[in-house]
């Protein structure tokens, strides 16, 4: 088995390489694996002639073995987003042949990038600084290097990678592969080691000389887990404020949700997302909200756009030209493009961060089939972007521009499930960009319009909001709930909230004026009847913790490449399949961000607690007890929990420079087992992992605990397993039998609930799952929400009798843990932590509502575009007639596509700057030989081939040649 | 065309004139293109080279520019400001205040010049405007000079790019890799913003 696993990432790897390289058209069938420890590898792909070579150099090649080494001096935090981490996702499951088919292209002739050089714009007079791997001196592709700066403790400017080049050469790479802008001023600050070592530091230090520069536009293809490095991300708000443009890269931890990466991940960036030359997202881009919010609100629909980002051809190190994938790629792009734009703009104090980011999210085009949480807003757009930014008037803007809950797939996962009255309330997250100023606020309050006609007074709203909008952004929540009166209706409400957006006016002479713009915000739910308690199950957000800000385990202990549990854990995140599972079998899902004292147990069925690594409030054990003995179930799903493993996978953390202690395991067993401490359940530290068969279902558990004691009238399952601490603490392999994993309970009381124990989530959680439990979770449910026991379970032949817990001491917490530092339960205090006060729970002040007579528009995407802006004013030149196309590559075809004639303005086509000085030179020899044969008095005439062969070039020179010289 | 070639070679080219022009011409622009690359070399590697101890930075920072060398009666000032902005006389004003000119309208009441509010005697503010503003004290260009005397390799790149006292106390106040420990934390999270000689003080964990 892992041994197929090699090799399908192997075949992954090598097919991406295919479409990397599929430029070099040489027919030597070799390939090298970049690692210097991996065998050099020689392959010949049999469905083409053309080369395969992978790259790419960070292939990690210790990975296919499981080893013992737990300590890790990667940079965890902040990486460059090339494809390297992205394909390392890649199972292989969906190695398909679409991916093969990607062949690279132009990527700014695609996005018709040459209509505006053909206009005039290149880019010239706009300041881009690169932050990446540096650049070499003297790269032929460049002709406006600004300045070169190195931050690192190397002593180079120069590329090693070849990262910082293809980056640079996407923005603006005058000849072969071209960029956007190549007459744009390029600065290239080199922030990243060879061997890929960065620190928050050496950003900070440099992100202030590109302030000092008045940088127009920042690319950051770089991104990390980490949104709490609160001085990274300051940082990042004052460059914005200080009007430079960031762009960054989303990440390439996809198809995985819950994977965004920072800074892309900021309100004030335009964070990138990758998709494939036809128009696929890519497997590698990162997705799903941000997950600063949580628990108790809603993230922020990220990436902002999407651009290609799969097979892009850029260039080289040294020269010449290379195709790589990664979103590291579709945030030059993105970089590149906005640079042409802003060139385009006649009136230069309209550009700002806001308004590019208007302009771009409002010209997107969207993709058909795919959720707002992977493609933002959608395709950028070059030529529409510049037609708004072009007739753009400084203005207020909303992200996403409408709310329609009924909208699928575009809205999900709002559009998954419809609204009740009594459900927690739906919260939108919606980004105010503020094209205004730097600073602003929101006038008053947000109104509240419901539609009388389209029952928009069965809902209600309340909202909550920055009150200052900066820099040049800011959020406005909203929170959706059902009216009483709706509590058995069925049926579309519809209404909109009016929001006015307010910034000082520094141009006018008038101290205190402000700028004001009104937008209106359409809203369209689904309500239903409220479902039977026993439908309804409840996911507990609250108490799962994450990195960041601390160092909190993942629960597969193989998976030591992604040692972090970052992914936020909720069921739009890591949990989603889960989520669509249990919402096709009926159930419906809602998620507590709150303390349990705050939800009324009546109305669910089931409380869902996976993988908890909070502690509890005293109050919230009680009233846990009494919920479920008035008939509230509960199944947890725990994790490992053992000290001695915990002090085992501790690292040294490159970026942070400090040893990384884990504060819980998987998950926190010894705060679980107070909870359950009532009913006389509790789970072990025992540390477990292996293969088995459960009611026909193959079934792993990975990393996972046992029960260690459990009341004798219980259903108890057990199975044999290796011993996973021993394998990690001593290297030694050992069988354990009947270990017990499964625990059912029903309460004796009448009218009592049911509770159910697991000791491994890795089986719901999509990060790493290699095989999933969702059967069982149907049946658990059934159990907890019917009563009716599984009889695949209960007639089980694994079922034991249930461990007493007797000669076992209960699991401690780790000495010295760092937990009160993340915790909302505990703070710190002279010798143990202790609880603290139990917060209020939070309390909603429903907006009142302006009731309207008037109907809804029937479309209400279309509506929503920027103010005062009619694209067909603006009259692009029509050259797409003449435009040469851009055609892919086939094999055998020459190289020389790598320049259609006639799209660049001529003076960059016949590469001017590079050949005058050598056309100069030969002139000069040729007429030093002309003299020193005249001088000698030779009878015969002076040879006139030479020069007679060089005078068609030279006057043609007032016309672009038709044929490209390379 | 060809012929018409012919011709031009025969009657033109064959002057000594014309030859020894374009000989002269060429010469002259392959010599200043090829060191004009050259130049901008040496600038590349100045950045790298450490400078010797003995040897101050040759630093551009002008102090005494007064107000009679600015141009007109605008302003330059800090851009980034949430509430506060301070511009380059040293006005700390709120955003509202300010003039279309860029400069703090000094009649307003709130509008204080060389503001120190929040800055601790190590030279740390809680408000990056009032470090800007009190940093441009007059009295402070002491400080700053003895600062630029002794900065560190790490901040040349930074300083030697800055060309008066105000651009000096917009760059200096700023957060930098002296304001943190770990990496990813402040050394002091409330008074971050320094214009003096040495770091925040580390804020007990």
């Amino acid at each position: 088995m892992k041994l197929i696993n090699i090799w399908l990432l192997l075949l992954v790897v090598l097919l991406c390489g295919k479409k990397h390289l599929g430029d070099r058209l040489g027919k030597k069938a070799f390939g090298k694996a970049s690692c210097p420890s991996c065998s050099h590898l020689t392959l010949k792909v049999e469905f083409s002639s053309t080369v395969v070579e992978y790259a790419d150099p960070i292939v990690p090649c210790n990975e296919t073995r499981w080893s013992q080494k737990w300590q890790s001096s990667r940079p965890l935090r902040r990486a460059s987003l090339s494809l390297g981490s992205g394909f390392w996702h890649a199972t292989g499951r969906h190695s398909s042949r679409r991916l093969l088919r990607a062949i690279p292209r132009q990527v700014a002739q695609t996005l018709q990038a040459d209509v505006l050089w053909q206009m005039g714009y290149t880019g010239a007079n706009v300041r881009v600084a690169v932050f990446d791997t540096g650049l070499s001196e003297k790269h032929p592709h460049f002709k406006n290097v600004k300045e070169r700066t190195n931050w690192t403790n190397e002593r180079t400017l120069d590329d090693g990678l070849g990262h910082g080049t293809f980056v640079a050469g996407v923005i603006a790479s005058m000849r072969e592969c071209q960029g956007f802008a190549p007459d744009a001023e390029l600065h290239i600050f080199r922030v990243f080691t060879n061997n890929q070592v960065s620190y928050t530091s050496w950003f900070l230090d440099a992100f202030n000389y590109a302030i000092l520069k008045k940088i127009d536009v920042l690319n950051l293809s770089i991104g990390g887990p980490d949104f709490m490095d609160h001085p990274f991300v300051d940082k990042v708000w004052e460059l914005t404020a200080n009007n430079v443009i960031m762009v960054s890269a989303i990440g390439n931890d996809g198809p995985l949700y819950g994977t965004l990466n920072n800074p892309a991940d900021q309100m004030d960036v335009i964070g990138v997302g990758g998709i494939d030359f036809e128009d696929n997202i890519a497997r590698f881009s990162s997705r799903g909200m941000t997950t600063w919010e949580l628990p108790g609100g809603y993230g922020r629909v990220k990436p902002d756009i999407v651009t290609y980002g799969a097979g892009v051809r850029g260039s080289g190190v040294k020269g010449g030209c290379r195709a790589l994938s990664g979103t590291s790629v579709a945030s030059p792009v993105v970089a590149g493009a906005v640079t042409l734009l802003v060139s385009t703009v006649q009136k230069r104090e309209l550009v700002n961060p806001a308004s590019v980011k208007q302009a771009l999210i409002a010209s997107a085009r969207r993709l058909p089939g795919v959720n707002m949480f992977e493609q933002g807003h959608g395709k950028l757009d070059l030529l529409r972007a510049y037609q708004i930014l072009s007739s753009y008037k400084p203005q207020a803007s909303l992200s996403p521009s409408y709310i329609d809950l009924t909208e699928c797939p575009y809205m999900w996962p709002y559009c998954s499930q419809p609204i009740y009255y009594g459900g927690m309330p739906t919260i939108v997250n919606v980004t105010i960009l503020n094209g205004m100023g730097v600073t602003g606020r929101i006038v008053d309050k947000p109104e509240w319009r419901p539609y009388l006609p389209q029952n928009g007074d069965n809902i209600e709203v309340a909202f909550s909001y920055s009150s200052v909008l900066w820099p040049w952004s800011g959020y406005l929540a909203i929170s959706i709930s059902v009216t009483k009166k709706a509590a058995s209706w069925e049926g579309i409400a519809q209404g909109h909230i009016m929001i006015t957006v307010a910034s000082p006016a520094e141009t006018e002479a008038k101290n205190g004026a402000e700028h004001t713009s009104t937008v209106k915000l359409p809203i369209k739910v689904k309500i239903i009847p409220t479902p039977p308690r026993s439908k309804r199950v409840l996911w507990d957000q609250y108490h799962n913790l994450r990195y960041p800000p601390g160092y909190f385990p993942r629960d597969n202990l193989r998976m030591k490449n992604d040692p972090l549990d970052w992914n936020g854990d909720h069921v739009h995140t890591n949990f989603r399949d889960m989520y669509q599972h249990l919402r096709s079998m009926g159930y419906f899902v809602e998620v507590l961000g709150a303390p349990f004292t705050c939800f009324d147990a009546t109305q669910y069925g089931t409380l869902l607690m996976v993988d908890s690594e909070e502690e509890y409030f005293p109050e919230e054990i009680a009233k846990l007890r009494r919920d479920v003995d008035n008939g509230l179930s509960l199944v947890i799903f725990s994790d490992w929990y053992n000290t001695s493993v915990m002090r085992k996978v501790k690292f040294y953390d490159e970026n942070t420079r400090q040893w990384w202690m884990p504060d819980t395991g998987g998950a926190n067993i010894p705060a679980l087992n107070e909870l359950l401490s009532v009913w006389n359940m509790g789970f072990s530290d025992g540390l477990y992992e292996g293969e088995f068969a459960l009611a026909n279902h193959d079934m792993y558990y990975a990393s996972g605990c046992s029960i260690a004691k459990f009341p004798e009238d219980g259903v108890v399952i057990t199975q044999t397993f290796k011993d996973q601490g021993l394998e990690v603490l001593k290297q030694e392999t050992a069988v354990v039998e009947n270990v017990p994993i499964l625990g059912l309970y029903q309460i004796p009381t009448e009218g009592g609930g049911r509770i159910v124990l697991y000791g491994d989530s890795n089986c719901l959680d999509d990060s790493h799952r290699q095989k999933d439990c969702f059967w069982l979770l149907d049946a658990l449910l059934q159990y907890t929400s019917y009563g009716v026991t599984p009889p695949s379970l209960s007639h089980s032949g694994n079922r034991q009798r249930p461990p007493s817990g007797a000669g076992l001491a209960p699991p401690e917490r780790m000495e010295g843990n760092h937990l009160h530092r993340y915790s909302k339960v505990l703070e710190a205090h002279l010798g143990d932590p202790k609880p603290r006060p139990l917060p209020a729970c939070p309390h909603l002040s429903w907006a009142k509502p302006q009731p309207l007579n008037e109907t809804a528009p029937s479309n209400l995407w279309k509506h929503q575009k920027l103010l005062s802006i009619d694209l067909d004013k603006v009259v692009l030149p029509n050259f797409r007639s003449n435009r040469p196309q851009v055609r892919p590559l086939s094999p055998g075809e020459s190289g020389a596509w790598d320049i259609p004639g006639g799209i660049m303005p001529g003076r960059y086509n016949q590469e001017v700057g590079q050949t005058i000085p050598v056309f100069a030179f030969l002139g000069a020899m040729v007429a030093l030989a002309f003299f020193v044969v005249q001088i000698s008095k030779a009878k015969s005439r002076p040879k006139r081939r030479r020069p007679r062969a060089k005078r068609p070039q030279l006057a043609q020179q007032p016309h672009p040649p038709r044929t490209p010289s390379v | 065309m060809l012929n018409l070639a012919a011709l031009l070679w025969r009657r033109l080219l064959r002057k000594r004139w014309v030859l020894a022009l374009v000989f002269g011409l060429s010469l002259v622009y392959f010599l200043s293109s090829t060191f004009k690359q050259e130049e901008r070399a040496v600038r590349d590697r100045n950045l790298l080279q450490v400078q010797d101890r003995e040897q101050p930075i040759p630093w551009k920072v002008q102090f005494n520019l007064g107000n009679s060398s600015r141009p007109s009666n605008q302003c330059r000032n800090s851009v980034q400001g949430k509430h506060l902005i301070t511009d380059e006389l040293g006005y700390v004003c709120e955003r509202k205040d300010l003039l279309a000119n860029g400069c703090c309208d000094v009649t307003v009441p709130s509008t204080k010049q060389y503001c120190c509010d929040g800055c601790l005697a190590n030279g740390c503010c809680e408000a990056y405007e009032h470090c800007v503003s009190c940093c441009l004290q007059p009295s402070k260009q002491l400080l700053l000079e003895r600062f630029l005397s002794r900065a560190a390799a790490a901040f040349q790149n930074l300083f030697m790019a800055v060309e008066d006292h105000f651009e000096l106390c917009l760059a200096k106040c700023r957060t930098s890799s002296q304001s943190v420990q770990h990496e990813n934390t402040y050394r002091d999270p409330i008074a971050k913003y320094c214009y003096g000689e040495s770091p925040p003080e580390l804020f007990p964990e």
